[in-house]
């Protein structure tokens, strides 16, 4: 005979507290998506982009004074409430540090790479969103996750291919330096997206069993 | 500063050479063995420091295609010793200087300053003449644009991309062609630089001289400099002389190297220190 648990019910303001960041970690996204695309004319969203970071952090000190204050259980764990907080926080964090590489190393003109890896980002912080979305309303998460899963396949190959492309024949070797970093924190970026959707994987899993 | 390579295998004397180079903060870099004559032409050097030895039975050949190719490139020959016969034939070939090796890197360095200096005295920009393209004054002498007596107010970087395109005379030059010869570098696949920097001039160009379209995209490929009426009708690109007195601008730059904090001064400034470091690796 099964011994049935009852799980706590998800705390909703946690879940909230979530979902504006994820939300955040999008606009990010965009915004670092549309500077790509308008550089260096459109240089000044940098700021903007460093506004979003600022605002992670302060969701992130929010999650963790609803955890060591709030007397209702939260339904998560508390491991994985910091993993999730932590992993939508790298996603800001990456996309701030790309950002401000482009003015701080002087670059003159974007790559096209970058630009994808940028529309990849896009689209995973999006997939955050929604599976924060299915993990409130119990909708189909499983896709959304692959849908996760399957960008940051997509952002591991443009990083791999910008990357190749800069170590190609007879590169100006300050070029490699400083694109290679920016292709670094855009593909961790798009990697903390994976592993957001590996935590709430993993609470989804547990509130399963 | 002077740009140059040197082409040598010799590791104590390309060793106490760059030490000496990277004092004077000279942009250098050391070739193990002689690269393709057009990467030459791409990295724009100002001189070569080259030992035949290095470029086995072929030494005459690339010799004689450097000094085509590359006529304002100084070419100093260092090497072991040597027959009067076949320095007479280095130096008909191309050769601006001989040395003979063992020699004192102060020498090897005031031989090619010496070299360079001729060389600029030679070509210096006075010499060249302006472009004249539609409204627009192309003057190499002064790094700059004008439209009448109004100056475009072009970047070093700017300038250089608009000079190379209006010297193609209504011929195409693909990305990757523009980007080596103003660069001096490959273009890594993706790389947007051409096409900014082209987006940049066409906007000066445009507030100066709005009836008139200069440079034109082909997709895919390049562009195309070509002064044409915004009714489509083309001019075309003439050269008057270089006795012809130009405009006088009415805030020519003192000094037309980008300033400080320009991206074109952080390129350069990440060049050389870029070459200090390969020097010191090497």
């Amino acid at each position: 005979m099964s011994v049935l648990r009852r799980q706590a019910p998800l705390d909703s303001g946690l879940l909230g507290l979530f979902e504006e960041a994820a939300s955040n970690a999008e606009r990010a996204a965009v915004l670092l998506r549309e500077m790509l695309a308008g550089f260096p004319e459109r240089s000044e969203l940098a700021r903007d982009v460093l506004l979003c970071e600022q605002e992670g952090d302060r969701i992130t000190h929010d999650v963790m004074q609803r955890m060591s204050s709030n007397g209702t259980r939260p339904g998560i764990e508390a491991g994985d409430v910091h993993a999730l907080a932590g992993a939508i926080d790298d996603i800001v964090d990456h996309a701030e540090e790309a950002a401000d590489f482009l003015g701080l190393y002087g670059i003159e003109a974007p790559m096209e790479q970058a630009e994808e890896l940028s529309e990849v980002l896009v689209g995973a912080t999006g997939g955050v969103t929604r599976a924060l979305d299915a993990l409130r309303t119990g909708d189909d998460l499983a896709s959304r996750l692959v849908a996760i899963h399957q960008l940051e396949n997509e952002g591991d190959r443009v990083s791999r291919d910008a990357i190749a492309a800069l170590f190609a024949g007879h590169i100006d070797p300050m070029v490699v330096i400083r694109w290679k970093d920016i292709f670094e924190s855009l593909e961790e970026a798009v990697d903390a997206c994976e592993t957001a959707a590996h935590v709430i994987e993993g609470i989804d899993l547990k509130r399963r069993r | 500063m002077i740009r140059l390579a040197i082409v040598d295998s010799d590791s104590g004397f390309v060793r106490v050479l760059c030490k000496r180079l990277e004092a004077m903060s000279w942009d250098h870099r050391v070739l193990a063995a002689p690269p393709p004559v057009e990467e030459l032409v791409a990295i724009r050097l100002n001189a070569m420091v080259v030992d035949p030895a290095v470029l086995g039975p072929h030494a005459w050949e690339f010799l004689e295609r450097v000094g085509a190719a590359l006529p304002a490139m100084g070419l100093v020959v260092c090497t072991g010793r040597s027959t009067v016969a076949q320095r007479v034939r280095g130096l008909r070939l191309g050769a601006d200087d001989w040395i003979t090796k063992p020699c004192h890197p102060e020498e090897v360095v005031a031989r090619v300053e010496a070299v360079v200096r001729r060389r600029r005295r030679a070509s210096t920009p006075a010499d060249v003449g302006p472009l004249v393209a539609g409204e627009l004054e192309i003057r190499a002498d002064q790094f700059q644009a004008f439209v009448g007596s109004q100056s475009a107010e072009l970047t070093r970087r700017e300038f250089e991309l608009l000079h190379l395109l209006a010297e193609g005379r209504g011929q195409v030059l693909q990305r990757e062609e523009v980007y080596q010869r103003v660069w001096g570098y490959q273009m890594a696949r993706g790389d947007r630089s051409v096409d900014v920097f082209v987006r940049k001039v066409r906007s000066k160009l445009k507030a100066l001289s709005p009836e008139w379209n200069y440079i034109h995209t082909h997709f895919g490929i390049g562009y195309r400099f070509q002064p044409e009426t915004s009714d489509g009708e083309p001019a075309d690109v003439t050269a008057p002389g270089a006795d012809v007195p130009g405009p006088v601008p009415d805030a020519a730059p003192a000094d037309s190297r980008p300033a400080d904090g320009e991206p074109g001064a952080v390129y350069e400034g990440a060049v050389h220190e870029l070459g200090a470091r390969l020097a010191s690796s090497a």
